[in-house]
């Protein structure tokens, strides 16, 4: 897109000129989907993908509505497993209630709104919403829309958000922006080798003068939902084995010793939640037990590869402190050398956990040194050595204590040798946002006004404007 | 630009009931001198709004009760009707805040314009707005357009109603816990900054409310009802696993007297057995009250003639004509006649309190009700003066010994000559369950969720340790209790035991130790090879055996002992949870329920006076005018 600036002269006439009106980036994941206007420093609104469809098949949205455990209410994410969207209809409502929610005001026609107010009917709330109903139909008319999608995003979906950006939405201008783009230009760089640590997918690829070099994109499953599933296998190889039990299960625990089984008193459920909501709440203990135990041996070497004294890293870790971690229902153990092992597949697939569900086991190719080795190598000799000095790591599981020297340690063994240089986000949330941080960076530039698609041009082209404008 | 002056400063903070608003910031703050009802009336000509619900009523005709609003509406003989105010009827108003959310815009910047309109301030007052946390961008927007180009005030700060009750503890980690009226609202703070939200829908005062209707159906509760009886003292929460009373424990205290045994047992498993689905559940209580079933044949006749007294004549159609009858002879006097009584029934109720169990310990306990008669076309509160003292005189009489007979006699509803509309209601364990069915575990569950949202994990900890509950809501007896209670059963993370003692043990036995050197919170870089420290004891271990003993502890409790670092082995929160204590240097606050009022005034001193513009706290008009609303984003304490 950077790379063919329209000069003023030849600047097209029907442009959106809407300076004053900041534009809504909409980045959406698997895990979550991020909102929030354009030259901000962090989303305005930032929301659970999960949502909730209840027994009366009513669907709710958000962390405050899908946590409550309910009787038949089941948890669906409408995107695909490689963050491309998949149920469009639900998406949408999803996205919208993202805007809705916190950006631009609830509108009373919405059928979500509608459907809170259900239960306390009387005839003012229906006044209320009369009134309400006139003010207008469409949740963004005001403001241009910057979407945010993967770099193997097919044409089809690429159509299909425009067509919702422009028709449901009433947008007035709409941008289609890749997301590993987006996350070079947050960390300031038009030519990068972006990694994205995802949560249902890791990425590497190449972006030179801000356009992905197609050749280089790699990706694989191997990302924060993998990290779990190894979790999992750890808790049940464990010995003892680890009951994994979420919250709302619990009504109130007891400390019990390290080891000990768990003495707690469970909560009964004459309906019991869905098997999709207690996976989904369990997973909530697992994001804790990643934030607060987890680690990847940050090298050098692997975590089984032999140290110069004879033993191995493994042996080092063992000697090495662990960290506790109570589960909910109270028990709680200490975590020694298992919290490294279970990081160790992203970079080494000899050393991934067996998944039960999964019969094909991690390939070498999609560990992340070896992404890396692909995407590199697929690109022109001349670029690499730029690359390698501007390599950014974006996504939120990126957050793993020690991913970033580990990530180091692999490239100097790779490319020894050659200058590298990673940029990593310190903050936190710079670092889960990345690519809608670049989104804002974008969005609120002067120039980028001129790239827009307008109104206009969606009607008087039709969908296909976006093949033809967003490169 | 002038300075801003203390008394020109203008506070309002919106609420879904209530708005509390001021001018001027005091000495020392107070409460709030104005409050309004959040709501608004439509006026006559369909478009505008009026704070109060404004009827027409032909001239030389007696008021009609029925007609409408809308009825009035484009009629062409105007000059014949007359418009009167009705200050104190809700029927048809707007609520313009829903669950915080603004629902209906127009209405409520009516609101706004009357709480300016009767505060009146000078040209020169600066505005300080506390948004509540559901207002979306778009509605700071319009509020600041609506307020810059009607009230043409100088300067605006919107300020968000949970960093307010920060500001009025003055503390920079915290939780705020915000039971409003349809909603609690959770926010957590860091370094004074919101750094995660949740919200529990349907749930706040009205939710218990609502709660309460549902479990009392049997004894046909209306809302009024049943939110008298949340107020009421005797309506408790009692912390989650208490037995309630009249079941196991309660009943065994009080065998000493075999008929109170009886009767307690008896009707405990009375109302039980009514509503048994509303108890599904809670199996305990269901359980005990079966056991003790054995008297329940001739104690349910009493209950029930008891009961069908009340129920017939309080919401029945009888009621109704009861009322037409009364609303004919309404003085004013009596209002204050009323009030006198009132305060000696419960000056009585206090006094004769000593002598009782404590109330939780009591399976049933009488609520008096008192009817808000309203009358139509010259609307007063009626209370009934004769009532009180022969209810205080049977209360006084009404001994420990709790007699089921006395119980009965004792529902003594509305006499007709003695225009009695206050009633007594007997009501059993079911003033216990205000906040059950999942109630407070939602609301403990949006804490914790809300927490851990927070990005710095070194900071959750400080923000577990500084819950702060406000919010009228939160009033009920005994609710921050049974929050603190819930939180600490289910999220508390103790101390393990394998991190209890010192790292002494040949380390390549694989033994966990759990040593100080590896902060888990500060090794993001953790370099493997370096040694263990030298400072392998637990600090915990450490403190916790040299407190009594600073000396002891020569490295100063001061690095290790302080905040979240209290057990470094675990990076898990929440290691202790703690609710702040309310600064006591504002003598004027009494009650912290409206905190965020407090903090208000902290935060319009600070911004609009000391700092007059320094730091961009508030937006001023030339800003506005250069930047237009949006401009909002980027100044006051919203985000």
């Amino acid at each position: 897109m950077a790379s063919q600036p329209l000069s003023s002269s030849v600047q097209p006439t029907d442009v959106y000129g809407g300076d004053e009106v900041s534009a809504i980036i909409l980045d959406p994941g698997y895990s979550s989907v991020r909102a929030g206007f354009a030259g901000e420093d962090t989303p305005k609104s930032f929301l659970n993908s999960y949502y909730g469809v209840g027994a009366d098949k009513k669907l709710v949205f958000g962390d405050d509505a899908i946590h409550n455990p309910l009787a038949g209410l089941e948890i669906r994410n409408p995107m695909a497993k490689d963050g491309t969207t998949e149920d469009w209809d639900t998406a949408t409502q999803l996205w919208e209630y993202a805007i809705t929610s916190r950006l631009t005001s609830f509108k009373q026609a919405d059928p979500r709104t509608n459907g809170l107010n259900d239960d306390l009917k009387d005839e003012k709330d229906v006044d209320a919403e009369m009134e309400g109903v006139q003010e207008g139909e469409k949740p963004l008319e005001e403001h241009p829309l910057l979407m945010t999608e993967t770099a193997w995003n097919s044409t089809k979906n690429r159509e299909k958000s425009i067509e919702i950006a422009m028709e449901s939405w009433g947008c007035p201008a709409f941008w289609l922006a890749r997301n590993s783009v987006l996350a070079a230009f947050g960390a300031g760089k038009a030519t990068a080798l972006v990694i994205d640590m995802g949560a249902s997918t890791a990425s590497v690829m190449c972006v030179h003068d801000g356009l992905i070099l197609k050749k280089s994109v790699q990706k694989s499953p191997l990302a924060g939902n993998w990290l779990s599933s190894q979790i999992r296998s750890l808790f049940s190889a464990a010995d003892p084995k680890v009951d994994l039990v979420p919250h709302y299960m619990i009504a109130s625990k007891t400390p019990v010793d390290a080891g000990a089984p768990a003495q707690a008193v469970y909560r009964k459920f004459d309906n019991p939640p869905t098997p999709s909501f207690r996976a989904l709440e369990e997973e909530r203990v697992l994001t804790e037990f990643k934030e607060s135990v987890v680690q990847v041996w940050a090298g050098p070497g692997r975590l089984n590869s032999p140290t110069q004294a004879g033993s191995t890293n493994l042996d080092f870790v063992r000697s090495q402190p662990g960290r506790v971690f109570e589960f909910p229902d109270g028990a709680n153990r200490m975590w020694g050398v298992e919290r490294f092992t279970a990081s160790e597949g992203l970079f080494d697939a000899s050393a991934a956990l067996p998944i039960p569900s999964e019969e094909t086991p991690v390939q070498k190719s999609q560990t992340i040194p070896e992404m890396i080795k692909a995407s590199i190598s697929a690109v022109d000799v001349d670029l690499r050595a730029a690359l390698l000095q501007n390599i950014v790591v974006t996504g939120g599981s990126s957050l793993l204590n020690g991913f970033n020297d580990r990530l180091n340690n692999e490239l100097i063994t790779m490319y020894p040798g050659a200058r590298i240089k990673i940029h990593a986000a310190g903050l936190t949330a710079e670092r889960r946002f990345g690519s809608w941080i670049g989104g804002s960076i974008l969005g609120s530039l002067g120039t980028f006004h001129q790239m827009w698609i307008s109104r206009k041009e969606y009607e008087e082209f039709g969908v296909s404007i976006i093949e033809k404008r967003c490169k | 630009m002038p300075p801003f002056k203390d008394e020109h400063i203008l506070i309002i903070a919106p609420g879904s009931q209530t708005t509390l608003a001021q001018l001027g910031l005091p000495e020392s703050f107070t409460p709030p001198t104005h409050r309004f009802p959040t709501r608004m009336f439509p006026a006559p000509d369909g478009k505008t709004f009026e704070p109060y619900k404004i009827r027409s009523r032909k001239k030389l005709v007696t008021a009609d009760g029925d007609v409408e609003m809308a009825g009035a509406d484009g009629k062409p003989e105007e000059e014949e009707e007359e418009f009167i105010e009705l200050p104190d009827d809700d029927e048809g108003a707007i609520y313009p805040l829903k669950e915080g959310r603004i629902v209906n815009m127009p209405a409520f910047f009516a609101l706004l314009n009357h709480i300016f309109v009767t505060l009146s301030p000078t040209l020169h007052t600066p505005v300080m707005l506390i948004a509540q946390p559901a207002w979306t961008a778009k509605n700071h927007e319009d509020i600041t357009q609506f307020i810059f180009e009607k009230f043409k005030t100088p300067a605006l700060c919107i300020m968000d109603s949970a960093l307010a009750t920060s500001y009025a503890y003055g503390i920079a980690n915290a939780t705020v816990i915000d039971v409003g009226f349809e909603k609690v609202d959770v926010t957590a703070i860091t370094d004074f900054q919101i750094s995660g939200r949740g919200c529990v829908p349907h749930s706040g005062g009205e939710g218990m409310t609502r709660n309460l209707v549902e479990l009392l159906k049997s004894k046909d509760l209306t809302r009024d009802m049943a939110e008298q009886l949340k107020k009421s003292p005797i309506c408790e929460i009692l912390p989650a696993g208490t037995p309630l009373p009249g079941t196991g424990e309660a009943a065994e205290e009080v065998v000493s007297n075999p008929a109170a045994a009886a009767s307690t047992g008896a009707t405990a498993s009375g109302p039980n057995v009514k509503i048994t689905d509303a108890h599904g559940e809670s199996g305990q209580h269901h359980g005990a009250g079966e056991e003790d079933g054995d008297g329940e044949g001739e104690e349910k006749i009493v209950d029930e003639d008891g009961n069908l007294d009340i129920a017939s004549i309080v919401t029945s159609g009888k009621t109704q004509e009861f009322l037409a009858k009364l609303e004919k002879e309404k003085k004013a006097a009596q209002r204050k006649a009323n009030k006198d009584a009132k305060e000696a029934a419960e000056a009585a109720a206090a006094a004769a309190k000593p002598i009782r169990l404590p109330n939780s310990k009591r399976p049933r306990v009488v609520f008096h009700y008192e009817e808000i008669i309203q009358d139509e076309p010259n609307p007063k509160r009626q209370k009934t003066p004769e009532s009180a003292p022969t209810t205080t005189a049977e209360e006084t009489a009404a001994p420990a010994v709790e007699n089921p007979e006395d119980d009965s006699n004792q529902q003594k509803t509305t006499q007709k000559e003695e225009r009695r509309i206050k009633r007594d209601i007997e009501i059993g364990v079911e003033r216990f369950q205000a906040a059950e069915n999942g109630y407070m575990d939602a609301i403990a569950d949006a804490v914790y969720r809300t927490v851990l949202s927070v990005d710095d994990i070194a900071k959750r900890q400080d923000a577990w340790e500084s819950l702060i509950l406000c919010g009228s809501g939160s009033k009920v007896r005994g609710f921050k209790d049974a929050l603190v209670n819930i939180l600490n059963n289910r999220y508390l993370v103790s101390p393990s035991s394998a991190t209890m003692f010192m790292s002494e043990l040949p380390s390549n036995l694989a033994t966990p130790s759990g040593t100080g050197s590896m902060t888990p919170n500060a090794s993001v870089s953790s370099t493997p090879n370096q040694p263990p420290t030298a400072n392998a004891v637990n600090p915990l271990l450490l403190a916790a055996t040299t407190a009594t003993n600073p000396t002891l502890n020569p490295s100063a409790s001061m690095t290790s002992y302080t905040g979240n670092q209290a057990h470094s082995s675990h990076s898990q929160s929440p290691t202790s949870i703690k609710f702040a204590s309310p600064p006591s240097y504002f003598p004027e606050w009494k009650s912290y329920e409206e905190a965020m009022f407090l903090g208000s005034q902290v935060a319009a001193k600070v911004i609009f006076v000391v700092d007059q513009g320094l730091s961009k706290g508030f937006l001023s008009r030339v800003e506005f005018n250069e930047e237009g609303p949006a401009a909002i984003h980027q100044v006051g304490l919203v985000y």
